[in-house]
């Protein structure tokens, strides 16, 4: 393989890791927070892809707005479910499995939801910037570049948030000790419930910046979901770096392995790096081994 | 200034604490003490809101707290010392210290607190960086009270803070309750230990299981014939 063939597939590879990224950082922070495994995690990646669609294809509203406008509706819509089924739960004993299947129960609700309000047509959505990049051989559209810079961006502003603000100190409280944390005059309903809506929005943001390149149906998120999974065992469980640094080493790989192999071998490449890591390093690559 | 009457508590259909009331005056230090699984422990979650009561009253400074939220307890004047400290253990000391201070109320306040809290545990400033779960038990419990004292309560409940600490630093422990307390700060504290919990205390209470057996003034209660038949093993 020419050397500069193989710097595109590595580059092609961060584009598309930087999206697992956003996925698995998103998971990552609600189950380090709350400890939930969100199962339903892929719908509001889905539900971001519609709404992009909708406002952005269909209404023809500037992306500058679209984006930001979806990435919300969508973030509410989580805090609203989150606040009506999974704060209840959690107050009660024994919760750990009954969020599960309780994230499964919204993942069908909302699948089948969007299945009766717009249909099961795959709808595609404009680039939302047309040309292509050119250095010496290597090439890469615009529309790649702006989703490994909006990534990149927003990644590292929830990081910012929640190394250097109240909000982020109150976050990072919550996630190691929550009784500690409501004894510190935390709220920390108020919390998992930011959180949790922070995180959908992060798996939202993912599918405004990649429903130019895929189609935006009901069932869109399922594939996102079980790359977010392998990125977040991958990472360190609940971790929000192990996931970013995680989720960009997944793309790359895959990336680099399907120009080796072909397009087929995408998922055994990544499912076999999952395998590999549960064997080798069950806390992950970025985690610690339990204290 | 805390006046718990006729509380009950129950975890599902196994009640823990039958009809308990118990006291505490403004600026008093007050130890409940009680062998395992006397319910010691659930008062103080119960008094704090981390444990849902069943029936009765808790009034704090004449306000009724019964239904409290636990995360408003520091913005009205208390706050709770955990057992086996529970600092948040990936933080650094600043940070854990910091977030006793995490209440609205508090926030104005912060600097003088922490000049206060520094001068009481110099220990906070030697060792601010240091990420919290690195330290001794009883260097974390220091961290632990200070953080407690953050919010500026006017009744710091701690809830066994002697529990696996060496025998010196139980006695710098003691030391600084004995100061802290100096400065107006009423304490509520539950221990298993009779010396350390009626020897240290102006009033205590002897718990059994779930039940308020005996109060009275801390000297008294050491000298008590029950006491002694019972903890301290003396006939």
């Amino acid at each position: 393989m020419p050397i500069s063939l193989l710097f595109e597939q590595i580059l092609n590879g961060i584009v598309l890791g930087s999206m697992y990224a956003l996925m698995g950082g998103g998971l990552a922070l609600i189950y380090g927070t709350m400890r939930i495994l969100n199962f339903a995690h892929g719908e509001f990646f889905m539900l971001g892809g519609f709404f992009v669609f909708f406002l952005f294809a269909g209404a023809h509203i500037t992306p500058f707005l679209a984006v930001p406008i979806a990435v919300l509706a969508a973030a509410a819509i989580a805090a609203g479910i989150q606040r009506s089924t999974l704060a209840i739960l959690q107050r009660r004993d024994g919760w750990l499995f009954a969020t599960i299947a309780a994230t499964l129960g919204i993942s069908i609700i909302l699948q089948n939801v969007a299945l009766l309000l717009w249909g099961e047509r795959f709808q595609s959505v404009p680039y939302y910037i047309e040309g292509t990049l050119a250095v010496g051989d290597i090439r890469m559209a615009y529309q790649r570049l702006l989703i490994l810079a909006v990534a990149l961006c927003s990644l590292a502003l929830v990081g910012l948030v929640l190394r250097y603000t109240r909000f982020g100190l109150a976050v990072r409280a919550t996630a190691q000790d929550q009784e500690a944390a409501k004894v510190m005059g935390i709220s920390t309903e108020r919390i998992n419930t930011a959180t949790f809506a922070m995180g959908a929005g992060l798996a939202a943001l993912a599918a405004t910046m990649l429903a130019p390149l895929i189609a935006v149906n009901p069932w869109m998120g399922l594939p996102l979901l079980l790359k977010a999974f392998v990125v977040v065992v991958l990472g360190g469980l609940g971790s929000f770096k192990g996931a970013i640094l995680g989720g960009i080493l997944l793309g790359v790989i895959e990336a680099v392995g399907m120009s080796m192999t072909s397009a087929e071998w995408r998922d055994v490449i990544s499912y076999s790096v999952l395998i590999a890591v549960i064997w080798l390093r069950p806390w992950g690559l970025f985690g610690v081994k339990e204290r | 200034m805390l006046e718990v009457s006729g509380l009950n508590v129950k975890y599902g259909d196994a009640q823990v604490l039958w009809d308990m009331s118990i006291k505490v005056g403004a600026g008093e230090v007050v130890a409940v003490m009680g062998p395992n699984g006397s319910g010691k422990s659930t008062l103080l979650k119960a008094i704090c809101g981390l444990v849902a009561i069943h029936s009765g009253q808790i009034k704090f400074e004449g306000k009724d707290i019964s239904s409290m939220p636990a995360h408003n307890m520091t913005s009205i004047g208390m706050s709770l010392v955990l057992e086996r400290r529970r600092l948040f253990p990936s933080m650094t000391v600043m940070e854990n210290v910091m977030l006793g201070a995490y209440a609205k109320h508090a926030r104005d306040k912060t600097k003088e607190r922490l000049a206060w809290v520094e001068e009481l545990f110099p220990i906070i400033r030697e060792r601010r960086d240091q990420i919290a779960s690195r330290m001794s038990g009883g260097e974390q419990q220091m961290v632990a009270i200070a953080r407690g004292l953050m919010s500026g309560p006017r009744l710091l409940l701690m809830d066994e803070p002697f529990l696996g600490l060496s025998p010196k630093m139980v006695s710098a422990i003691v030391t600084l309750v004995q100061a802290i307390n100096k400065r107006g700060i009423a304490v509520l504290f539950n221990e298993q230990n009779v010396q350390l919990s009626f020897g240290n205390a102006h009033r205590g209470y002897l718990l059994e299981s779930g039940r308020v057996v005996l109060e009275g003034a801390g000297l008294e209660m050491l000298q008590n014939e029950t006491v002694k038949r019972v903890y301290l093993g003396s006939h």
